[in-house]
């Protein structure tokens, strides 16, 4: 009897307790959707209660009409969408020789990427840039597709090395017994079998430079080059705090993202555990 | 055509000496093997027809261009874009050397089939080894020539400018010419300029504190959660966990953006909603004192990083055969034994790689510390140096490239990050399947 009501009061606490901590995670996420939908403009004229200052859909008319909104999620989606798409080419084609084939400085070129990968590459950043603009990719979106596709190839072959060497070669020998070349076994039968890591590799690499800063800030120069990171920056600058507007602007990106990312968590937290832990 | 060589195994140094006299040179006289020596050759030919551009941008980079104020700007020596070839240079005659190297060693395997088989490949079994050997060339050269060209080549610059005065306001091209200075740029902040060596040292202090705390705060909160989410038969845990996870999934850039605002000393919320409730009479300072500012960025790293941790620790824990549990209740062992001696270890266990990698990752973490306070509060040195209380060595290299224009101090901090940072590199490499089976 005594035990059951102790019982009772722990779990209660426990409810209490993850119900504050509930509030306190969701504060800030509750406070931009209802800015996103106040009058006003800066942060300092918003009341502290979320949802107190009435209710407009003026800023995402703003966003839409007196910015570049539109123009700054095509460019982000054709940045983040061909990186990822060449990265799995990439990375795959790369891993794949990598897992099969013995030949002359595997060993070297292995080694060397592994140790490529522990450096941010913004360490190599005004490198970069000059480079960029002397084979013109300055200023391009190409360019700096270009440069998020080499950082992420290091890790990334590797990765993708690691899950083909579970894949068991005698697949690949009786295909090619019946005639297969390279390039066949390789589009028919290792990659089929690699479907889950590619589509890691895929997630991941679209999600980062959806919203990367820094190499945007330094390679993308122009208007009609900016990306929503950027943009979504600029709102609240020091110069100036459209902090409603940034708010609107940011919740219909995050809401897919959210969406996307509820959908695939378990994928994704299970393959970044098991990437890791079994390596 | 072709010289004879007996098959023996004798012939070995004469192979070896043709194909190092020039590439494909061993194939061609010795091996009847004339398409692919005739490939290698082509290829030695291109090279050397580039060599005198080749030599004139490494001249190039050892001088660096001369001064020479009375051209126009346009026409000046332009050190950077030198400094650059030269390293791209570089890259290709390594390329070159390492072609040159799988040569010979092609020729002497193809010798040593030879000395095996008593009789060369027909030309058509070659062929096929070539179409063969087609593919991994064909794989590979992306994945080369863009970490050559994007990877190698940008670090090794990086690390040259280290040993230069590219700098403003004097040495900025293309007005000036930039000049090698040796371990200038580290003696300056190593002890020779006081107020940088002050920077430095306390950007150092703060980056490892900072990777540590955050690392640590999120590990144990995280696994705080999953402890309590798993362990109180709580019916609706799956909701909270969902709901928990929800700042993992908002872009770091929009939610450090919107908490500086929400933390803003003067018109914030958090700061108004307080004084509202009479909690506080006077705004706290969340972003503009630098010690609450440090304990500021380690709080909202912990909102945004704990339910990764979450997430991860609960699928661990949820991994553990329930058997070895049924074992220590039946032994009699309380709940905070059974977390402490079985779920505690193996957890850690399970998870040392990546708490691990989340410190390298913290180490590296501009995000979060860029959009939340910008590396500010100002501080003493932090006029000369841009260095504000809050900011890592990433976010410091950033202001010093981005701001100041300081390359040469930018680039030490970077050798920094990688010297701070290639012990941990070992550690993940030894680790991988490949080093444990030998086959690296």
């Amino acid at each position: 009897m005594g035990r059951k009501i102790i019982r009772r009061i722990n779990l209660a606490v426990v409810l209490i307790i993850l119900t504050i901590i509930t509030l306190a995670v969701h504060y800030p996420i509750v406070y931009i959707i209802s800015a996103a939908f106040s009058p006003g403009n800066s942060i300092a004229s918003l009341n502290i209660l979320p949802f107190g200052d009435g209710f407009t859909v003026k800023h995402f008319v703003h966003l839409f009409t007196k910015t570049d909104y539109l123009i700054w999620f095509k460019n982000t989606l054709i940045i983040a969408a061909s990186t990822s798409v060449l990265t799995m080419l990439v990375a795959s084609l790369g891993a794949y020789v990598f897992s099969r084939f013995r030949f002359t400085f595997k060993r070297t070129l292995m080694l060397s990427m592994l140790i490529l990968q522990i450096f941010p590459s913004f360490v190599g950043m005004i490198a970069i840039y000059v480079i960029l603009q002397r084979i013109g990719g300055f200023n391009q979106l190409w360019g700096l597709v270009l440069v998020y596709l080499a950082g992420n190839i290091p890790y990334n072959t590797w990765l993708v090395k690691s899950y083909m060497d579970t894949i068991p070669k005698s697949l690949d020998e009786s295909a090619r017994i019946d005639g297969a070349n390279h390039f066949k076994i390789y589009r028919k039968i290792v990659m089929p079998v690699a479907r889950p890591i590619i589509t890691f590799l895929g997630i991941t690499s679209f999600t980062a430079p959806w919203m990367d800063f820094i190499f945007p800030k330094m390679v993308l120069r122009s208007a009609d080059k900016m990306t929503l990171a950027l943009g979504l920056f600029n709102f609240v600058t020091d110069k100036k705090n459209e902090f409603t507007n940034f708010a609107a602007g940011s919740l219909l990106i995050a809401v897919p993202f959210i969406i996307f990312f509820v959908i695939t968590q378990k994928t994704m937290v299970t393959s970044f555990g098991s990437a890791a832990v079994k390596e | 055509m072709g010289l004879r060589i007996k098959d023996d195994g004798s012939s070995r140094s004469r192979i070896l000496v043709s194909s190092l006299l020039f590439m494909g040179l061993g194939h061609i006289l010795y091996l009847k093997q004339y398409l692919k020596g005739i490939l290698y050759a082509l290829y030695e030919i291109i090279f050397l027809l580039l060599l005198p551009g080749i030599i004139s941008k490494l001249r190039g980079m050892v001088t660096l261009g001369d001064p020479k104020p009375d051209l126009p700007v346009k026409l000046r020596d332009h050190s950077i874009f030198m400094l650059i070839d030269g390293v791209a240079v570089l890259a290709l005659i390594f390329l070159f050397i390492a072609v040159y190297a799988i040569s010979v060693r092609s020729a002497l395997n193809e010798y040593r089939d030879y000395t095996i088989e008593k009789r060369f490949k027909s030309s058509k079994e070659s062929m096929s080894r070539l179409m063969g050997k087609a593919f991994p060339i064909f794989g590979l050269v992306p994945t080369v020539g863009l970490i050559l060209f994007f990877v190698v080549v940008p670090l090794v610059f990086s690390a040259s400018v280290a040993f230069t005065n590219y700098s403003s306001p004097a040495h900025i091209p293309p007005n000036n010419t930039v000049d090698w200075v040796g371990f200038d740029n580290f003696t300056a902040m190593f002890g020779g300029e006081a107020i940088w060596t002050k920077a430095l040292g306390r950007v150092a202090l703060w980056t490892l504190c900072w990777a540590v705390l955050a690392t640590f705060t999120c590990y144990f909160g995280g696994m705080i959660m999953a402890v309590v989410l798993i362990d109180n038969k709580i019916k609706i845990a799956p909701v909270f966990r969902s709901l928990f996870i929800l700042p993992y999934a908002i872009p770091t850039v929009v939610s450090m953006l919107v908490w500086q605002n929400l933390l803003n000393g003067s018109f914030g919320t958090v700061n108004r909603t307080l004084m509202k409730l009479g909690l506080i009479s006077t705004p706290i300072p969340w972003l503009s004192n630098a010690w609450l500012a440090k304990f500021t960025v380690v709080l909202i790293n912990l909102w945004a990083g704990f339910p990764y941790f979450m997430l991860l620790i609960t699928g661990t824990m949820t991994a553990i055969s329930k058997d070895v549990f049924e074992a220590a209740k039946i032994d009699g062992a309380s709940r905070f034994q059974l977390f402490r001696t079985i779920t505690l270890p193996l957890v850690l266990y399970q998870t040392t790689p990546l708490i691990i990698m989340s410190f390298t990752h913290n180490i590296n973490n501009f995000g979060a510390i860029f959009f939340l306070t910008g590396g500010d509060p100002v501080v003493a040195d932090s006029t000369t140096t841009t260095a504000g209380g809050t900011d890592i060595l990433v976010s410091w290299i950033y202001k010093l490239t981005v701001n100041l224009l300081k390359y040469n101090y930018a680039s030490v901090l970077a050798i920094m990050i990688f010297i701070i940072l290639a012990p941990f590199a070992i550690f993940q490499f030894r680790r991988t399947k490949s080093y444990k089976e030998g086959e690296l």
